[in-house]
């Protein structure tokens, strides 16, 4: 059970958030949502979770805030953080790479694509701590 | 407020307008004299050889000097004046102009001197100004002409002023009957000429006015143009943002049943999320589209220009559309010699590549071939793509850059795209300063034509 990577969901669109949990958890993952950015800002400190799914407008705070305020907090900023937008403006774009985020998926997106990006930066992010691993047991 | 502000601006450069006009003649006026009095000091100063000149009144001469000298100073003297303080100024020199003609006309042959004329001179030159209110300023100026005029008869027949005129000895009776009919002619005369004058500079006015009344409007009017415009291109992207949290929330559900994920799904259903799953693809593909000739319109879209190799791009393109080739057996080439490099936005013309050659291979028939050239010539990069398909009609050619434009064929594969396509092709080279066209014979193929200006740097 522990070995299921656990991915936080900040959407507030109620639809979205049932869709794309049902996606995830049918890829075998464990799915925490929250509706607003401040709530999952709290969720993400206290949660931890493997990976962050981000959307950009959100109430409270927005989606680019919150992936700032994790990035540049050294306790979260090694937790991938997707951004999902409905914007395709390339300044967009720009400025979620700015604020830190991992990837970025445009809306509507193509499930294979979400899971790849999922699994990728999921990968990456295991990478060098199983090295840390070996070496630990050794 | 936005409105009345722009009101009060320009009531505001109205006013600014008459200040300037007035300042100007004020300004030539000061000119004026100076050429006047040196013209004038010529023969004084001939006049210490010879005695033809000596005849000049250097008192008149110097009275003018000083006086001018004086308002050039108060034009020097600040540079932004009050319209009053304006008008005051010009009066005062206004007058003073007067009273020179008449000093003028007293010492050169008193009744008989021919220089009333510069009086008329005088309501001319102050009646065209650019506003009507302005030139009221002629009858003024033709009151005192006549005031100083008959003052200085006046002044003359009481024994005030010596006469120096050399056919002056004439009883009082008959010197008051001159005046009187000089009075009439100068009264009637000056005032009949500056209504005339008055006339023609309201009329000129008025329509001048008039003109810049109309061109407010029509400045009015297009900044409101622009503002509708502005909020169309916000529509546009509102609207399709939007669209596609709902329509990406539609597509994850259609997905989400055809996978399975949550009870078991089959054949003819199966068929029919499919289809549904490509059609929101599709609405989304309009969706962005929409967005781009919104933006290609609003001049928004910005270009990320480097120097990057066009031939490869395209090498790009058709690799990813190979695959789509291979299902309808078509023949997908590429012909380059060199690096074709040049100042460009790589990822749309990247879009331009793929649109064209995806147009390309949607519209030949199974077997057929498509193939893609690009050319160097060393100032600018030339792309073909081109296919062996049905062609296009001579009558539908200029129209194939059209929005939304559906060709008149039969053929049904015609129909799916959203008809904006070649329009952000078209949108997108003519922002890179470039030109694309078309060729087609019917039953021989299409050619799309694009050429690339280099940029600065030529070749590498």
């Amino acid at each position: 059970m522990d070995n299921k990577p656990r991915i936080l969901l900040i959407e507030d669109e109620k639809g979205m958030v049932e869709a794309v949990r049902l996606r995830l958890e049918a890829n075998g993952y464990e799915v925490m949502t929250s509706g607003d950015g401040e709530e999952g800002l709290i969720k993400a400190r206290s949660e931890k979770p493997d990976l962050i799914i981000l959307d950009v407008m959100l109430p409270t705070l927005d989606g680019l805030k919150v992936c700032r305020m994790l990035k540049f907090d050294e306790n979260y900023n090694d937790i991938p953080v997707v951004m999902f937008t409905a914007k395709t403006q390339e300044e967009d774009v720009a400025c979620g790479k700015e604020v830190g985020a991992d990837a970025y998926v445009k809306k509507p997106f193509k499930s294979e694509e979400l899971l790849k990006v999922i699994g990728d930066l999921l990968a990456k992010k295991n990478q060098p701590p199983s090295q840390n691993d070996t070496t630990a047991s050794i | 407020m936005a409105a009345n502000n722009k009101v009060l601006d320009n009531q505001e450069s109205e006013s600014q307008l008459l200040i300037d006009d007035i300042k100007e003649k004020y300004f030539w006026g000061i000119q004026l004299r100076y050429l006047i009095v040196a013209v004038s000091l010529l023969p004084f100063i001939l006049s210490f050889y010879n005695s033809i000149f000596a005849g000049v009144n250097i008192r008149l001469i110097s009275f003018v000097a000083a006086y001018n000298f004086l308002a050039h100073l108060l034009y020097l003297f600040k540079k932004k004046y009050k319209l009053w303080q304006m008008i005051f100024i010009k009066s005062v020199f206004q007058l003073l102009d007067i009273l020179a003609i008449t000093l003028l006309i007293y010492t050169t042959g008193f009744m008989d001197s021919p220089y009333w004329f510069l009086y008329l001179v005088l309501i001319i030159v102050s009646g065209f100004g650019m506003f009507f209110y302005y030139s009221i300023s002629v009858f003024l100026i033709a009151f005192f002409s006549v005031l100083f005029y008959l003052g200085m008869f006046w002044l003359a027949y009481n024994q005030i002023l010596p006469i120096y005129a050399p056919n002056f000895n004439i009883p009082p009776a008959e010197f008051l009957n001159l005046i009187s009919n000089k009075a009439i002619f100068a009264a009637a005369s000056f005032f009949l000429f500056a209504a005339t004058i008055y006339y023609f500079s309201k009329l000129l006015s008025e329509q001048r006015q008039a003109l810049s009344q109309k061109n407010r409007q029509l400045l009015g009017a297009l900044e409101e143009m622009k503002d509708v415009d502005h909020m169309k291109d916000e529509f546009v992207s509102i609207a399709s943002h939007e669209l596609r949290t709902p329509l990406s929330i539609v597509r994850e559900n259609i997905s989400l049943i055809e996978d399975g994920i949550v009870g078991p799904v089959e054949g003819k259903q199966l068929e029919l999320l499919s289809t549904s799953i490509e059609n929101v693809d599709r609405l989304s593909k309009i969706i962005d589209n929409l967005l781009d000739i919104s933006k290609i319109d609003s001049h928004s879209l910005n270009l990320n220009r480097k120097r990057a190799d066009v031939s490869r791009i395209a090498r790009r393109a058709i690799e990813i559309l190979k695959k789509k080739a291979g299902e309808k057996n078509i023949y997908l080439g590429i012909r380059w010699r060199d690096k074709a490099m040049a100042l460009i936005d790589a990822d749309q013309i990247y879009r331009v590549f793929l649109n064209l050659i995806d147009n390309a291979i949607k519209y030949t028939p199974n077997n057929g071939k498509v193939w893609v050239i690009v050319e160097d010539s060393g100032f600018e990069v030339k792309s073909y793509v081109c296919d062996n398909g049905p062609g296009i009609a001579a009558g539908d050619l200029p129209k194939v850059f059209e929005r939304f434009m559906r060709f008149s064929s039969t053929d049904k594969a015609f129909i799916s795209g959203t008809g904006l396509g070649l329009s952000i092709c078209k949108g997108i080279i003519e922002m890179h300063r470039g030109q694309i066209t078309v060729e087609s014979e019917i039953g021989v193929g299409t050619k799309f034509i694009f050429v690339l200006p280099k940029g600065e740097k030529n070749g590498q």
